[in-house]
């Protein structure tokens, strides 16, 4: 059974006000004091405690800079949290950007094999699907091509059938519903749909919600980097787009 | 106890991710030579024209027989190249894949651990070219050659110690890559490459000796130019210093790794 345990989870981001410190900086600040200081921390989430099961189709709603992204890619792993803990129980699909791990010099058929293996599949895994990803994206002709000379559209259709090709007990979905021509946005779709139906747990950012109202069960509104609502009605969703303000310390 | 259990997982993580480390390790030593005619050919190629020419120039400026003389200089360049190119590019390792780093959790000690063993086995590449030259000048081959793996391995220990400092170093402080230039350069001239361990006197010759870099030159040209194996007293000496600086190196680099992605 897969499950996600997200408890007191706080992630900070120093921003700094003009540029990255350099050595000369470092030194000369050392014997500074630290008001004044080139950087401030920010807290893309304060506090978030979140918990979810089997069956749950999370949509996470929220104005841009809310903390949505920093939340599903603390899922991910990419950022640590400053605070708190994350827990996940079972196989996870990030699907934050995809194609992040093609290398431009190599050849559709070798980033397969090397965005597959970042993807965390073995290479056996990878040479199990290797035909069918190829198939569903459509670019027979130009596997062996690097992909540096493909048309933006190969590009993408093979990123997304790769990274659509395993089945995750967790999926984690930032805005991949895009791209292509009518007819493969429309087999896309049907794929991602698929890949949502067999996973355990999907877990998504979505700016489309009538997207998030069909696909999701329970819906999280993040706002400033806290939780300020979270429930399995779509009425969430209305307050939401009815821009009221949001409630203090929901849940 | 907190950095014992790090140092647990950070190794099962890279054991889960062995596959990556492998793309990216071929990633850096394809990618090179792709569209070349020789192809991966240049990759034996390039030292021994490399090592030639350097030989030729240095035989004839210094007035030396040729034949001592390369094998002289190689056994001092394999080693010198490899530890220089390991702390140098290692240092940019995180910049270069900064994309991928914040798209993607990938353990971050794959890296500079894939820049290194790439130049590594670049390393053992020339030295299989020096055996050709060595082989084509008909010059003895000692049966102490068998000690090459254990220099290549001390000397890559020692390398990586420092690759991990620096790595992490750079991201924090993006003058150091410049910085780590520089650096190399002036120790190159404190390192018995050119030069005979014993041949300079006077006001450096304290830093020579001191030079680390000076005992792990005389593991590699011990067996390959002297027909000898290296003294004990440098087999322990180059021995403690890797696994200080290994032990030191991960050990700032566990205690670092969480911050590089904010500073990316």
């Amino acid at each position: 059974m897969s499950k996600i345990l997200i408890e007191d989870l706080m992630v900070n981001f120093r921003i700094y006000h003009d540029r990255s410190p350099s050595l000369k900086d470092y030194f000369s600040n050392l014997f500074k004091s630290k008001n004044g200081s080139a950087y401030s921390d920010f807290a893309a989430l304060k506090h978030v405690s979140l918990e979810i099961s089997p069956g749950q189709r999370v949509g996470i709603i929220g104005h841009n800079g809310a903390g949505k992204s920093t939340l599903l890619k603390a899922l991910c792993g990419i950022y640590p949290p400053t605070m708190g803990r994350i827990q996940l129980e079972g196989r996870v699909a990030p699907l934050l950007e995809i194609g992040a791990g093609f290398h431009p010099e190599y050849t559709g058929r070798e980033n397969i094999y090397l965005n597959g293996s970042i993807l965390g599949l073995k290479k056996k895994q990878i040479q199990a699907i290797e035909e069918q990803v190829i198939e569903f994206a459509e670019v027979e002709a130009f596997i062996d091509t690097p992909v540096k000379y493909y048309s933006t559209g190969m590009y993408m259709r093979l990123a997304f059938s790769l990274a659509t090709a395993t089945e995750p007990d967790i999926l984690i979905l930032d805005e991949v519903f895009a791209g292509g021509d009518a007819s493969f946005v429309e087999k896309a779709k049907n794929r991602m749909l698929n890949m949502i139906d067999k996973a355990e747990i999907m877990i998504m950012v979505s700016h489309d919600h009538n997207l998030i109202r069909t696909l999701c069960n329970r819906f999280v509104w993040v706002d400033h980097g806290r939780i300020v609502a979270d429930g399995d009605s779509e009425e969430i969703i209305d307050r939401y787009l009815s821009g009221s303000v949001p409630p203090l310390e929901g849940n | 106890m907190t950095m014992a259990l790090d140092a647990k997982k950070s190794c099962r993580e890279t054991i889960l991710y062995r596959d990556v480390l492998w793309q990216l390790v071929r990633q850096q030593l394809v990618l090179r030579y792709r569209r070349t005619i020789f192809g991966y050919l240049w990759t034996l190629m390039n030292p021994i024209f490399m090592m030639s020419v350097t030989a030729i120039v240095f035989a004839n400026l210094f007035k030396q027989d040729l034949k001592t003389f390369s094998i002289f200089l190689f056994s001092g360049m394999i080693p010198w190249n490899c530890y220089s190119a390991i702390v140098t590019q290692s240092g940019t390792s995180f910049i270069y894949n900064e994309g991928l780093i914040k798209k993607i959790y990938l353990p971050k000690i794959i890296f500079p651990l894939s820049t290194s063993i790439g130049i590594l086995i670049d390393s053992l590449l020339s030295f299989v070219a020096l055996f050709f030259i060595m082989l084509a000048l008909g010059s003895q081959l000692s049966w102490t050659l068998i000690f090459i793996p254990v220099a290549f391995a001390l000397l890559f220990l020692f390398s990586l110690g420092i690759a991990f400092i620096l790595s992490v170093s750079t991201v924090f402080f993006r003058d150091l890559q410049h910085v780590i230039g520089i650096v190399m350069q002036a120790w190159f001239f404190l390192t018995p490459v050119f030069y005979k361990n014993n041949a300079i006197a006077g006001k450096v010759a304290w830093l020579i000796k001191l030079n680390p870099l000076t005992y792990y030159v005389e593991l590699f040209r011990c067996p390959l130019y002297l027909a000898k194996f290296p003294g004990i007293d440098v087999i322990i000496y180059t021995s403690a210093m890797s696994m200080l600086s290994i032990a030191i190196g991960w050990a700032f680099f566990l205690y670092h790794e969480k911050k590089i992605v904010f500073r990316l």
